[in-house]
């Protein structure tokens, strides 16, 4: 029998949060949190955009609107974020099919899984690096190999290319999931029906993975639809998308009120996605695990010779990949990649000696931001899962915010808001690491739910009925169950900080600057070669780091604890 | 400890369905349980026994009326200073801590010391049959042994009360009763007053010295197992506990003790019991399947009926009878001595009189 969970008795709640102060204390910190970093830099932008001389006015929207180059950087977003979301979301479909429904050895699958795990854990615009070498005017692929003199690597195409590449992993990590979760007897019923296989395919499994592939299509379009990296390098003058525009406004033209009213228009699209993908995908999941385990079945949807055809075109693509990995990595040890092939470590020399600044304040914020963001999110996961408090809601959406904004808009708030009395914090490290914090701390809330909602309840009421109070159940019982999910916000969180660049270029001073910045400014200043530097360097370090957490949850793993499916899932 | 009382006075709890709205839950309940009794909360699911249960254990909190634990109005006690000891039906067993600190959390909590505790462990690890399992972790557990160490777990910090929550659902039948033997020895030998929830009347029969039997967050009755058996006073009842054939009757004569009821085309002299009666009234009777007599050949004290379908289960052949348009249940014990009967074969029905009920409100 199911307990239901609905307190009616209104006096009961503020009973339950009376005789639990430790709640409401941390409730009120959390809260203030909330509304400090995330909505009242918002509230600022908001008031930003839509205030001239104290009076409320949309002719800052209007003449943004009405600027026919913003129009069509507009549209040119919208556009490339539909492309993106579709193309990524066909790829991340054939890997996550390839992975889960053909037999696939385990060889094979840790191959597709450490060329789809490299662009996770790069800074945003490796790929687009790679794609000048390869395509650009002295490219390898178009200069050298085909001879192809006038070829354009800029602009929508190679955009969307170094995009699809960069993003594909999100849709095939939650693709995956939801192709995994469809139980094989599903499909051996079909079978027993007299269906085909093809017909299994089309009637059945894809049907069951629609409201995934509606989700993937969403999260990549955020995710496009915020990156500001890659069409700042690739998109050229032809095709200006928002998150440039709204950059170069205010650090070409120093005009932050412009910036700003361009960041809110990305706000919409958006908002929108973040509402489809919430209140609406998320409700269409469908529910095929029973409860009961049926009978293991060995997976027969797929011929061999289409296995092997899927398998051939994740390899091509997998291969692509990490060809574009030693690449950047050859870059940057030759002398100028694509007229003088010599070897060097002259760019490794810059990146310690000039670069030693960047590395050791990205190491700082990335190592203070890491523990505070887990204990932010498992806290705040822990509370909005398993405590009924008022604002419940409130709180999981408000929290969700910054992650679901992209990065801009973030970025523009923060400086909006901080650099002014009555909260300076311009300049100063403490809002780098509070924007790394809030904006990915949402992953580990979402790793921490997930887990939480496996652990039955009368686990913990079991503890409460031993004598136990609230702290001694949280540190004793809950604690070391949701382990993996503070590791999982620490892992996100650390990777984020070494790779992340669309909020915090707006955020960083000449007493803290970061890595991907530094990138950033040498390929605008045309020094390749370090900026491939750089990036191995930081895909060296992220890669150490993850590696280390995984062995030490491996280690200290308690027994009978959730397994974590993947640090970088979500 | 000396064993305490428990006593629930008119408690009523509401909840909020996500379909049907406002639910209520529990109604107006109230309940004693005598120091060191067994008492059972029976009934099917959603009769409110799990959340009557809960609301002793502090999980939930009453909309109205009060608990009593020993003396104490414990209404507005959290549960971890209650002192009671719970086992959940799936157990609750913490998975990233060993049977040995499984059991010892409650006593951890209270601050005991490393040899108490020990001490306290070795002892209730013994009394559950699991001395030598203190290093295992739950998943290695079978699931009567992972019953065992949430009942150790819950008896070691020597609760004033037991309460225990469909706890032996999930074990297969022979463990089931199996482990229902060892719940009530422990409770006896440690003499705590106990409240145990099931959906299972067997198992409520088994175990408990008196059963409430619930039904839409009420308790319709409360009694010892034969009291339910032998004299339930409504329908719900009588079908809940045991099998029952529920016969239409008419009254034909009554006299000091006795009614002559008409029962199909027979008359039979029943016992009044506490009720009133007029000539000509027509009134339901039950009669349990295994007080019905079959006989071969049909004479002038039987009822023709034939066989619609009979199951032989060894000790016993159930039958589902034809009579009169009517169904009936009836049961065969010891086979091989009063042999059985085909399907289709035409059978004589015989009921005795005594286990004739009649089934009437009860006037006051």
């Amino acid at each position: 029998m199911s307990a239901p969970t609905v307190e009616l008795n209104p006096s009961n709640r503020l009973r339950n949060l009376l005789r639990d102060p430790l709640l409401l204390v941390s409730l009120i910190i959390l809260w203030s949190l909330l509304i400090l970093f995330i909505l009242l830099p918002l509230i600022r932008l908001f008031i930003r955009t839509f205030e001239e001389g104290g009076h409320f006015t949309l002719s800052n929207i209007l003449a943004i609107l009405g600027d026919p180059n913003q129009r069509q950087a507009l549209w040119n977003s919208l556009l490339l974020g539909c492309l993106v979301g579709l193309c990524g979301t066909a790829l991340g479909f054939l890997f996550a099919f390839t992975a889960v429904r053909t037999n696939l050895s385990k060889a094979w699958t840790f191959f597709l899984d450490v060329s789809i795990i490299l662009p996770l854990i790069s800074p945003p615009f490796t790929t687009a690096i790679a794609m000048i070498f390869s395509f650009g005017p002295r490219g390898l692929i178009t200069y050298d190999l085909l001879g192809i003199k006038n070829f354009t690597a800029y602009g929508l195409h190679s955009t969307l290319f170094s995009e699809t590449i960069t993003y594909f992993p999100i849709a095939y990590l939650t693709l995956k999931a939801i192709i995994a979760g469809i139980d094989p007897n599903i499909e051996d019923m079909a079978f027993s029906l007299g269906s085909s296989r093809w017909r299994v395919f089309r009637t059945v499994t894809l049907p069951l993975t629609v409201p995934g592939l509606a989700n993937s299509i969403l999260l990549l379009f955020a995710a496009s639809l915020a990156d500001f990296a890659t069409p700042l390098i690739l998109a050229g003058n032809s095709f200006p998308v928002l998150p440039t525009q709204a950059y170069l406004q205010i650090t070409g033209l120093f005009d932050i009120k412009g910036g700003a009213v361009l960041s809110f228009i990305l706000l919409v699209p958006a908002f929108l996605v973040f509402f489809l993908q919430r209140f609406w995908v998320s409700r269409k999941y469908y529910v095929t695990i029973s409860g009961k385990v049926g009978a293991k079945t060995q997976v027969k949807s797929v011929p061999s010779w289409t296995k092997y055809f899927l398998l051939g075109l994740c390899l091509f693509i997998s291969a692509f990949i990490l060809y574009f990995y030693v690449l950047l990595f050859y870059a940057s040890i030759v002398q100028a990649f694509g007229a003088n092939f010599q070897l060097t470590w002259k760019h490794y020399r810059v990146v310690f000696t000039e670069g030693l600044k960047a590395i050791r304040d990205t190491l700082i914020i990335a190592g203070a931001g890491m523990p505070l963001g887990g204990i932010y999110s498992v806290i705040l996961g822990y509370l909005v899962c398993k405590k009924v408090f008022f604002s419940r809601q409130a709180m999981e959406i408000v929290s969700m915010i910054n992650y679901a904004l992209p990065g801009t808009i973030v970025g523009i708030a923060y400086l909006l808001f901080f650099n002014e009395p009555p909260i300076l914090l311009t300049g100063t490290a403490i809002i780098i690491i509070a924007c790394y914090v809030f904006r990915y701390g949402p992953t580990g809330i979402r790793t921490t739910v997930a887990i939480l909602q496996q652990i039955d309840p009368s686990i913990e009421e079991a503890s409460f009925s031993l004598g136990a109070g609230s702290a001694t159940t949280f540190s004793r019982i809950t604690l070391p169950l949701i382990l993996p999910a503070f590791f999982a916000g620490l892992g996100v969180v650390f990777i984020r900080s070494m790779t992340a660049i669309s909020a915090t270029i707006f955020l960083i001073s000449i007493n803290w600057t970061l890595i991907t910045v530094r990138i950033l400014e040498k390929m605008t200043e045309l020094e390749l070669g370090v900026a491939a530097a750089f990036s191995i360097l930081v895909v060296f370090i992220v890669f150490i780091v993850i590696t280390a957490i995984s062995l030490f949850l491996r280690l200290f793993r308690q027994p009978g604890a959730p397994e974590m499916a993947s640090i970088l899932g979500g | 400890m000396e064993a305490v009382r428990i006593r629930l006075e008119n408690i009523s709890k509401k909840f909020i369905h996500r379909l049907k709205g406002e639910v209520s839950a529990v109604d107006q309940v109230s309940l004693h349980v005598q120091p060191g009794e067994f008492l059972t909360l029976l009934g099917p699911s959603g009769c409110g026994k799990t959340t009557t249960l809960r609301m002793v254990a502090g999980f939930e909190r009453p909309d109205r009326g009060r608990i009593y634990i020993g003396e104490e109005d414990v209404t507005d006690l959290m549960v971890n200073r209650r002192n009671i000891g719970f086992v959940f039906q799936n157990y609750a067993l913490f998975p990233h801590l060993s049977v040995f600190e499984n059991v010892a959390y409650g006593l951890r909590v209270k601050g005991m010391f490393k040899a108490e505790i020990e001490k306290s462990v070795g002892e209730v690890l013994t009394l559950v049959g699991l001395k030598g399992y203190e290093r295992q972790f739950p998943h290695q557990l079978s699931g009567g042994e992972q019953q065992r160490v949430a009942l150790a777990r819950a008896v070691v910090i020597q609760p004033r009360v037991l309460l225990f929550d469909e706890p032996l659902s999930n074990l297969d039948a022979k463990l089931r009763v199996y482990m229902r033997s060892e719940i009530r020895r422990l409770q006896k030998a440690l003499s705590i007053t106990a409240v145990y929830v099931t959906h299972d009347q067997e198992e409520a029969m088994a175990i408990s010295d008196h059963i409430a039997v619930m039904n839409e967050g009420k308790i319709i009755q409360i009694g010892t197992a034969e009291e339910l058996y032998l004299c339930p006073e409504s329908p719900f009842v009588a079908q809940f506990i045991g099998k029952i054939n529920l016969l239409p009757a008419e009254v034909k004569e009554i006299t000091e003790e006795k009614v002559m009821l008409r029962i199909f085309k027979q008359n039979y002299r029943v016992s009044k019991g506490p009720h009133h009666f007029e000539r000509g009234e027509r009134v339901n009777v039950f009669v349990r399947p295994e007080t019905i007599e079959l006989v071969k050949a049909v004479d002038e004290d039987s009822l023709k009926a034939s066989v619609m379908e009979r199951s032989f289960l060894g000790e016993k052949v159930d039958y589902l009878l034809e009579l009169d348009g009517h169904t009936i249940y009836a049961t065969s014990y010891d086979p091989l001595r009063h042999g059985t009967f085909s399907l289709h074969q035409e059978v004589g029905v015989r009921f005795n009189p005594d286990a004739i009920t009649i089934l009437k409100e009860v006037e006051k």
